[in-house]
């Protein structure tokens, strides 16, 4: 086995390592925001926004986000909308996805908080954007923030599906260290490691947030 | 405004095929990894130790890796063990093994959530641990894990998507293909689209329908008031409501 070649394109590697964090990050601060708004929409029971809402949560939720992510990319070079690189493609996939999924985390926490709350803050004359930010959201922090990890660990691991549109994240540096050196069991097993290094200890503190969220 | 539409008429035998692999490689590939979620769960509920073990390095060490990653091991690096499978078969098998690992914590859920008192009444009249196991045990388990199974069955189906990447021609690499031979980008991919959607529907839809008459009494799903879901609805216009 020839553990040296991978040892000499570690550069490579960590150019795929830069890149799969940075789309990881980038998609984290977004999806999460876009989940939260999209939660707040619902849970608000905006007249006209319920089924256009419903719909993006249909669609996002029930296809897979390979091919939103094919279509984003290769439709908006079809629409000559410029600028969409792949990097930008992909952010666009994975917050439009992951946003759909991590609505869904807000909106459970949002509805588990009991009702009486909300009538409280109204009954002391807090303003709407009040009784979410400072009544509401702090309730269900505790009770979203195990799932919410564990759809991030999801997440980055979802980054891998970019190397199909050509963004050079971790699995496309490894097929490029392949083209060059073979040894496919090794760059493949080294890169399984490092998603593993990053998604593991993501799972420890998933679990470690489920059990103090349940003796809360 | 309608000749894309035709033109990619004459390439529905490409689409429909691809239905048809993505379908039957979802429905394959769903049976194994039930299977070894429920030898994984048994595992990780094993007396002997070294099985329980095992079943935590293989949930573990799949569920933090991408199935993207897992696929192309098994298609590209077992080879050089002398193993070659074809792009059906590693695509079947990596979605399998991805999604055990899933279904494996899934029944052992399952599994712990039946009352202890079942197994011990099921002993005491006399069962040995294999019947309690096959006719009182896991058939309770199977009320609770059914919805997130079915849920499993659902990410397997669009997980399937992947495996267009190593060259399956199920319907996204059918998508692809077309998508480069007429350019009609965005009318392959909204077909795509429908088709992936039309999938995951009709298969909830079956498994609510299976749901609520394959077990006695029937599952009926939990609901806390707001609109009834789409699927509800759907499930309304099936049943003629």
């Amino acid at each position: 086995m020839g553990w040296q070649g991978i040892f000499e394109s570690s550069g490579i590697l960590f150019t795929g390592l830069v890149n799969t964090l940075l789309l990881s990050v980038a998609s984290i601060a977004t999806g999460t925001t876009l989940g939260l708004i999209v939660a707040l929409l619902r849970t608000a029971r905006i007249r006209g926004l319920g089924l256009p809402l419903r719909l993006y949560l249909e669609i996002f939720r029930g296809s897979p986000l390979l091919v939103q992510m094919l279509f984003i990319y290769f439709g908006a070079a079809y629409l000559g909308i410029r600028g969409v690189d792949t990097f930008m493609a992909a952010l666009t996939a994975l917050t439009l996805y992951e946003g759909a999924l991590i609505s869904e985390i807000f909106r459970a926490g949002i509805e588990a908080v009991p009702r009486g709350q909300r009538e409280a803050a109204r009954s002391l004359g807090l303003s709407r954007y009040q009784i979410e930010r400072y009544v509401i959201l702090p309730q269900t922090v505790p009770i979203v923030l195990a799932p919410l990890v564990g759809q991030y660990i999801g997440l980055v691991k979802d980054t891998a599906l970019a190397t199909a549109i050509g963004y050079f994240e971790l699995v496309r540096e490894g097929q490029a260290i392949i083209d060059r050196i073979g040894m496919p069991i090794e760059t493949f097993i080294v890169i399984a490691g490092i998603y593993f290094m990053i998604c593991y200890p993501m799972s420890l503190a998933a679990r470690r947030l489920e059990t103090r969220a349940l003796h809360a | 405004m309608l000749a894309p539409w035709t033109t990619l008429l004459g390439y529905s035998p490409a689409l429909l095929n691809g239905l048809w692999l993505t379908a039957s490689m979802s429905v394959l590939a769903f049976a194994f990894a039930f299977a070894l979620g429920v030898a994984g769960a048994l595992g990780r509920r094993s007396r002997i130790a070294p099985l329980r073990w095992a079943g935590a390095t293989y949930v573990e060490t799949i569920r933090n890796t991408p199935v993207l990653l897992q696929l192309f091991m098994i298609y590209f690096a077992l080879p050089e063990f002398g193993i070659r499978l074809g792009a059906f078969e590693a695509g079947a098998a990596a979605l399998a093994i991805n999604a055990g690992a899933y279904l494996t914590e899934i029944i052992r859920a399952g599994l712990q959530a039946v009352p202890r008192g079942q197994l011990e009444a099921a002993r005491s009249i006399g069962l040995g641990p294999g019947d309690t196991f096959r006719s009182v045990v896991f058939p309770q388990a199977l009320r609770y894990v059914y919805p997130p199974v079915v849920s499993q069955f659902i990410q397997v189906i669009l997980g399937s998507s992947l495996v267009s990447q190593i060259a399956l021609k199920e319907i996204t690499n059918a998508a692809q293909t077309i998508n480069s031979q007429t350019l009609l980008t965005m009318h392959v991919f909204a077909i795509a689209l429908v088709l992936y959607l039309l999938l995951s529907n009709v298969t909830a839809v079956l498994a609510d329908v299976v749901g609520r008459n394959a077990f006695k009494p029937p599952l009926v799903p939990r609901r806390k008031g707001g609109a009834p879901s789409m699927r509800d609805q759907l499930l309304a216009m099936v049943r003629g409501g």
